[in-house]
């Protein structure tokens, strides 16, 4: 007889697709009866209120307006993110240098920085684009240096002796020894863009989802903030999804991870 | 490449103070001399090398190829290192053919090469995988087939075999007798394995426990091609191996 395969993807599918009807289905029944619903609104209302988003057509337009303010304070993080911690992770003088001063502005809480963003940068998409941005920044910059300072000195010198100039070094033992660390801060920090910019439409603003959510929540629509808290749930999992595949294929050479090897197989 | 190591010292800075790791060394190796250096672990052997290859200063003397100082990392001195340190992210393939890409040799005469360096190993057919697939002592083929491509004057091996099983040793040391003798490049071993040590070697070096001194230098008047894997049986090898073995281990107990 065939015993029960708990490692079969099908079965793991239909568990958790049970688990989520199933916590669905108890908050349907709960509502009304033994939870008021006017703070947490019930399943069936919230897919009525996304359908009525979906239908909307400002609804697009702060959904283009918080997704504009996202990529640009993500690629603007990261990027600035990657190329210091790269860097200074092959210039150890001028890490040195700025250690205490990127533990320091890593030490400020964001959060307080966000009214005087707006002095700053105004009530535009600057201020939200700038406030992801330093969250975005830190997270990819650690990881960044560590994962250059991981790299092992052994490939390091096997490259040098076969002549490798500096710039080689960096660019075919560095930066490919560095690139899973690289891409799990590009991972880790990709949620934290949509804090960013969230948080600030919450401070001033116009438009976005942000602003939509304090609109509903401040009118005490809930069923409308838990829409939008599921949509700006679902764009972070769209994100991190396609980001998995993407360093599913740049990291193609690692060996599967043990926890899969090692579960026992029928 | 004439190689002379002319009073070379080495010593680390450790924080008990200062260690001298090689006491002032002399020898002068001649271009396609296979030489091994065998020694008790912490001799100094690997530091020996690390100077020869560049990767490190000395304290004292100097090193001279054909004459000159070597200063710093030179390509016509190749490196095998113990550990294979093949690269995780390149496929067999491209691990070999690095030293060639550093070079900037094109695309397609790079992988014509590896394949065929691959090919003198017995590794043709994996070419594509990745190192993580690849069993020890064929990712110390790749190791050594990396550096065997470009050619260098010398080769430095840091025990090369160490990490691997008996059998898998003489395999690999019959396949780099038999590519030593096809190319002929200076070498230098460096081993633990006084057998080893004998069985490939024209000169055997016999360093003392740290700091590292030479204290024999004996040549190895074994006929080429040999048989690594009955060199035991012969009366010269059981002659040199008894004699510098009363040696050896008198280091080794100290």
């Amino acid at each position: 007889m065939r015993r029960f395969d708990w490692q079969d993807p099908r079965v793991v599918r239909a568990a958790q697709l049970l688990l989520a009807a199933g916590f669905f289905g108890v908050w349907q029944i709960a509502a009304g009866r033994w939870i008021d619903p006017f703070y947490v609104s019930r399943p069936s209302d919230i897919a009525a209120a996304l359908g009525h988003e979906i239908a909307s057509a400002q609804f697009y337009d702060d959904l283009r307006v918080t997704g504009v303010e996202m990529l640009l304070g993500y690629g603007v993080g990261a990027a600035g993110g990657v190329v210091l911690g790269v860097a200074l992770g092959r210039f150890a003088f001028v890490a040195r240098l700025l250690d205490p001063f990127l533990v320091a502005l890593n030490a400020v809480p964001r959060v307080a920085l966000a009214p005087m963003l707006i002095v700053w940068l105004g009530i535009d998409m600057a201020s939200k684009i700038f406030l992801a941005a330093t969250l975005v920044f830190f997270i990819t910059f650690f990881n960044s240096l560590s994962g250059v300072r991981a790299v092992e000195r052994g490939l390091c010198d096997v490259a040098r002796v076969q002549g490798a100039s500096g710039w080689q070094i960096f660019a075919k033992v560095m930066l490919p020894g560095a690139a899973s660390w690289i891409l799990t801060g590009l991972k880790m920090s990709l949620p934290f863009a949509l804090v960013g910019v969230i948080l600030g439409e919450f401070m001033v603003s116009s438009h976005g989802l942000g602003y939509r959510l304090n609109l509903y929540a401040t009118s005490y629509n809930t069923a409308g903030a838990m829409a939008m808290i599921m949509i700006m749930m679902a764009i972070t999992m769209l994100l991190g999804a396609g980001f998995d595949k993407l360093e599913a294929h740049l990291l193609r050479w690692r060996p599967p991870p043990a926890w899969v090897s090692a579960a026992p197989r029928i | 490449m004439l190689l002379r190591i002319d009073g070379v010292a080495k010593n680390f800075v450790g924080r008990n103070g200062v260690v001298a790791a090689l006491d002032p060394v002399s020898l002068t190796i001649s271009p396609g001399e296979f030489v091994t250096i065998v020694g008790p672990s912490g001799c100094g052997k690997s530091t020996l090398l690390n100077l020869l290859a560049g990767l490190a200063a000395p304290s004292g003397g100097q090193v001279l190829a054909d004459g000159r100082p070597i200063a710093g990392l030179d390509r016509r001195i190749g490196y095998v290192t113990q550990q294979d340190n093949l690269f995780p992210w390149r496929t067999l393939r491209d691990n070999v053919a690095l030293p060639l890409e550093l070079a900037g040799v094109g695309r397609a005469e790079r992988a014509a090469r590896a394949q065929e360096w691959l090919a003198r190993v017995g590794l043709d057919g994996f070419a594509d995988a990745y190192p993580h697939e690849l069993s020890g002592g064929m990712r110390q083929r790749g190791n050594i087939v990396r550096t065997l491509i470009y050619e260098p004057e010398v080769i430095l091996m840091d025990e090369p075999f160490g990490p691997l099983d008996a059998q898998t040793r003489l395999g690999l040391q019959a396949l780099l007798l038999r590519i030593w003798q096809q190319t002929r490049p200076t070498v230098l071993f460096v081993t633990h394995d006084l057998v080893e040590a004998i069985a490939l070697a024209d000169r055997v070096l016999l360093m003392s426990a740290r700091p590292g001194r030479i204290l024999r230098d004996e040549a190895v008047a074994i006929g080429r091609p040999r048989d690594v894997f009955f060199i035991h049986d012969d009366a010269e090898f059981r002659r040199l191996h008894d004699g510098i073995w009363r040696d050896l281990a008198r280091e080794v107990t100290v």
